[in-house]
């Protein structure tokens, strides 16, 4: 096939040739934005932050985070091209410049120079693309430094879904240990403990994120971590009276739904009441998972295979199911077994996920995020594989605890917490 | 029966059955006590818990009313829950309460009965409440997210203005609170509920119940009796009694075993002299018959001799003619009491059966025969009469028997004796008759019998073994006898 590979590339470069000809220069945000700073910080930061983590962290899981913990992880370890601040503006990230052309069809993503993986190899173009795509765009490397991307439909704005954490740029270590990412820290097997994960970066600063799952978080307070992100009620009031923290608001980033095989009969208002963290009824008409035509048909259900000659297997329980260690879903998952005579039952993240692929549970109460960059794969990663309704429950919003005085922290648009660059 | 299971019998009835009723006896009284023993303990622990149940409803009566008094002086509550407003403060309010008052189950209901707060299972409100009688404890059924559970509660009301307010607070009643209630491991305490369908089964076991009122559910409003009931296993009695059975079982055999082996000693102990009774008497009964059988055999010899003698003191002349007539009936007596000896030397004659002309016998028979001054001899012999099978000596002796018997029935007296043989279909009829005393009827029943004799002197052998010689022969032998008109003996014997 060289033959082929050569008219590729000529393509390709035909085509890059011609989008330069039409490229308009956008000028990106530069570092920080101001009024993404959640506190104002000291500029020099010091040696060692300490964050806490209020839920497990499985470095399998990179660089899709499941929780708040994985997200404030992931965020400072692996890089996207771009990302969006708090006011929905694209910053630099593993791209430090862009362009568009052709009605806003075609970008071409410049990589930082100075990019490279935690082991020294520098990030090139086909490290970005290998293996990732989507509906309604395509990524393909034009050069080892710039990345395209082809859009379907033209955009006047940098698109939103590539700072989908499905597109961070990583590769596999040896020995199963965390993917070696692109971000200003790392971390490996040695630095990570079921207490603690000590994140390195190649400036000398340590960051320190150390778990509060088993503990009280307000210790972890008094024991003076910097960043302390939660939705728990208790706590944010404790920290509230604290004058060394500042708690900042972060938006509605998660929304509560109910899955079931057929259309809930009870009535599903007021359930704000039922949850002791901050929550309010859904806002907004549509939600992303009504808007899943362009991923094609639904999948069919496939019902558990029985095995020949056994007798039909009882009827499933009214169990409502919920993630264990998740107070919202297990108030959410309680008030609804009150209302419909079921019962709650707290399962195991992976035992959850195990049941509701297979569809055993009479309902699942799941948190999925208020906003995904690209519905078809969030779809594809959060739904059931059955074809499933989705009756909105409520939304919640986590706040972010923050050592006033301490470091800068910034947030990105979808709330995501960060070390803010110096 | 034999000897030693006749020693069997009677060494079970004087051993076992009172070893039975000694074992019974024990069982019986073992589990009569053991039964009103148990009785005792669950009748008293049946007291306990309804001590117990009386002491943890006043307990939490009496966190019921501290509750009240803080619910009622809690301006934030009052302004919730009569004003509206500040539901998070409400719903959260009988969880915090619940916890610090160290109940398990604690709902504010409001006057519609319906759930206000809940501290076991907050998101319950605005749901409808099983509310328990103000009067004392009652159980009711709890709901949690993760099912429903018992609980033993306590209910007490209070008034806000212009609205009336229902506490309800209890305990949980699972398996650790009814493990509390037996410490004792053989007692067991279980609720029976009225929705119950299957009742603990108290076969085999000792109960006794405590009953309480219970509210199954707000749809259910009016209590209906649930019981607590103790019960003790009668496991223990029961192994009790399948350890008694086994030793009665063990005792049983060793002493059957010891029977058997005491028996077994015993009657050989004992029936060693009886066989030597019995072997001394049944020599006895072959010396009398060899006796007879001798005599049989010599008294011809002593005719002859003393038939010589007077031939000699008279007629010695005559003496070597009459030597030689009389040699013949010499010669044959011995050679009878030759055979015989050489029989009686084998123990057991052993039959010579061949085919005999009974005629001649009787002919042999009658020739060596004494005979006698008053008897006259008759034979009526007829010629071609068929052979018999038969020993010829054994006929002779049955005969000779048969013939001294009715000499002797004339006792003296001038008489006639006549031996006759006829064919008689399949058979020859040999048959003696005499004109003697003859018999009576017991004497006929008795005749054949051994040892039995009318005669002085006699060994009372004669007949019987005449009857067992006919019969080893294959014959038949009977009697006809009238007394004072004489007797035939009647012998038949089948034609070879």
């Amino acid at each position: 096939m060289p033959a082929h590979r050569g008219v590729l590339s000529l393509a390709v470069l035909l085509a890059s040739a011609c989008a330069h000809a039409a490229r308009t220069p956008l000028a990106p945000a530069a570092g920080a934005t101001p009024g993404c700073l959640m506190v104002p910080g000291s500029a020099t930061r010091p040696p060692v932050i300490t964050a806490a983590l209020t839920d497990s962290v499985d470095p399998t899981h990179a660089a899709v985070p499941r929780n708040d913990a994985e997200r404030l992880v992931f965020r400072h370890l692996y890089e996207t091209l771009v990302r969006f601040d708090c006011e929905g503006r694209a910053v630099p990230a593993l791209a430090e410049s862009w362009t568009s052309s052709e009605g806003g069809r075609r970008w071409a993503f410049t990589l930082r120079a100075d990019a490279q993986f935690w082991d020294g190899a520098p990030v090139t173009a086909r490290d970005v693309v290998v293996g990732k795509g989507g509906v309604g765009y395509t990524l393909t490397p034009i050069d080892a430094r710039v990345v395209g991307v082809w859009l379907a439909r033209g955009s006047d704005d940098v698109p939103a879904f590539l700072a989908d954490p499905a597109l961070a740029v990583t590769k596999p270590a040896p020995g199963g240990d965390w993917p070696i990412g692109t971000g200003r820290y790392w971390v490996t097997g040695a630095n990570t403990t079921s207490q603690e994960i000590r994140a390195l970066s190649s400036a000398g600063d340590t960051l320190v994120f150390r778990q509060a799952a088993a503990s009280d978080p307000r210790d972890l307070l008094d024991a003076g971590v910097d960043l302390l992100v939660t939705r728990d009620r208790p706590v944010l009031d404790y920290a509230a009276t604290q004058p060394a923290f500042a708690v900042v608001e972060l938006p509605w980033d998660r929304i509560y739904v109910l899955a079931t095989v057929e259309r809930p009969t009870m009535r599903l208002d007021g359930l704000e009441q039922a949850v002791r963290s901050e929550a309010r009824r859904p806002q907004g008409g549509s939600f992303w998972w009504e808007e899943l035509q362009a991923c094609g048909p639904p999948p069919v259900a496939v019902p558990p295979a029985a095995s020949p000659g056994a007798l039909p297997p009882p009827p499933p329980p009214r169990r409502i199911a919920y993630v264990r260690g998740d107070p919202t879903g297990r108030d959410l998952a309680a008030r609804i077994a009150a209302l419909g005579g079921g019962v709650a039952a707290g399962l195991a993240p992976a035992d959850f996920a195990k049941s509701l692929r297979a569809g055993t549970g009479a309902g699942y109460v799941l948190a999925l995020p208020r906003a995904v960059p690209e519905p078809c794969r969030a779809a594809r990663d959060l739904l059931p594989p059955w074809p499933v309704s989705v009756a909105p429950l409520v939304e919640t919003r986590a706040r972010a605890v923050v050592r006033r005085a301490v470091s800068r922290w910034g947030m990105d648009g979808d709330g995501t917490v960060h070390l803010a660059p110096q | 029966m034999m000897f030693r299971t006749r020693l069997l019998a009677g060494f079970g009835v004087v051993v076992l059955v009172p070893l039975a009723v000694f074992g019974l006896g024990i069982r019986r009284e073992m589990s009569g006590r053991l039964a009103a023993e148990y009785e005792r303990r669950v009748g008293a622990l049946a007291g306990v818990i309804r001590a117990d149940v009386t002491r943890q409803s006043d307990g939490i009566a009496a966190r019921l009313a501290a509750l009240k008094g803080a619910l009622a002086a809690d301006n934030r509550f009052r302004v919730a829950a009569v004003q509206g407003g500040d539901r998070a403060y409400v719903l959260d309010y009988a969880g915090d309460a619940m916890r610090l008052a160290g109940l398990d189950y604690l709902q504010v209901l409001d006057d519609e009965g319906r759930v206000l707060s809940s501290g076991h299972f907050r998101n319950e409100y605005d749901r409808p409440a099983p509310i328990p009688p103000l009067s004392g404890p009652a159980l009711v059924r709890g709901r949690t997210a993760e099912g429903p559970f018992l609980a033993l509660v306590r209910a007490d009301s209070l008034r806000l203005p212009g609205r009336r307010f229902v506490l309800v607070g209890g305990t949980r009643v699972d398996s650790l609170f009814l493990a509390r209630l037996a410490p004792d491991p053989e007692l067991a305490v279980s609720v029976v509920l009225p929705s119950d369908s299957v009742t603990p089964d108290s076969t085999g076991q000792i109960v006794a119940e405590v009953t309480l009122p219970y509210v199954e559910s707000a749809e259910v409003p009016h209590a209906e009796p649930a019981r607590i009931v103790v019960t003790h296993s009668e496991s223990l009695l029961a192994a009790l009694r399948s350890s008694v059975n086994l030793w009665f079982a063990v005792a049983v055999l060793v002493t059957a075993l010891v029977a058997v082996l005491i028996a077994g000693w015993l009657s050989t102990r004992i029936s060693r002299p009886v066989t030597q009774m019995e072997h001394r008497a049944a020599l006895g009964d072959l010396a009398r018959q060899v006796t007879h059988d001798i005599k049989n055999g010599l008294a011809p010899l002593r005719h002859v001799f003393r038939h010589l003698t007077q031939v000699a003191q008279g007629e010695p002349e005559k003496l070597p003619g009459v030597f030689a007539e009389r040699q013949g009936t010499v010669d044959s007596s011995l050679g009878y009491l030759e055979t015989l000896a050489t029989n009686y030397a084998r123990l057991y004659p052993q039959a010579n059966e061949r085919p005999t002309d009974v005629n001649a016998v009787v002919r042999e028979a009658l020739r060596h025969s004494a005979g006698a001054d008053h008897a006259e001899l008759r034979t009526e012999l007829p010629d071609g009469l068929p052979p018999v099978r038969a020993d010829a000596l054994a006929l002779r002796r049955v005969i000779e028997n048969l013939l001294g018997n009715a000499l002797d029935s004339l006792e003296g007296r001038p008489g006639t004796v006549t031996v006759a043989t006829e064919r008689a279909g399949a058979v020859v009829r040999l048959s003696v008759g005499d004109t003697g005393r003859g018999m009576t009827k017991s004497e006929i029943d008795r005749a054949f019998d051994d040892f039995y004799t009318t005669k002085a002197g006699g060994t009372g052998l004669g007949l019987s073994i005449v009857r067992r010689l006919v019969l080893d022969a294959g014959g038949a032998l009977r009697v006809e006898s009238e007394p004072g008109k004489g007797s035939k003996f009647i012998v038949e014997l089948p034609a070879a």
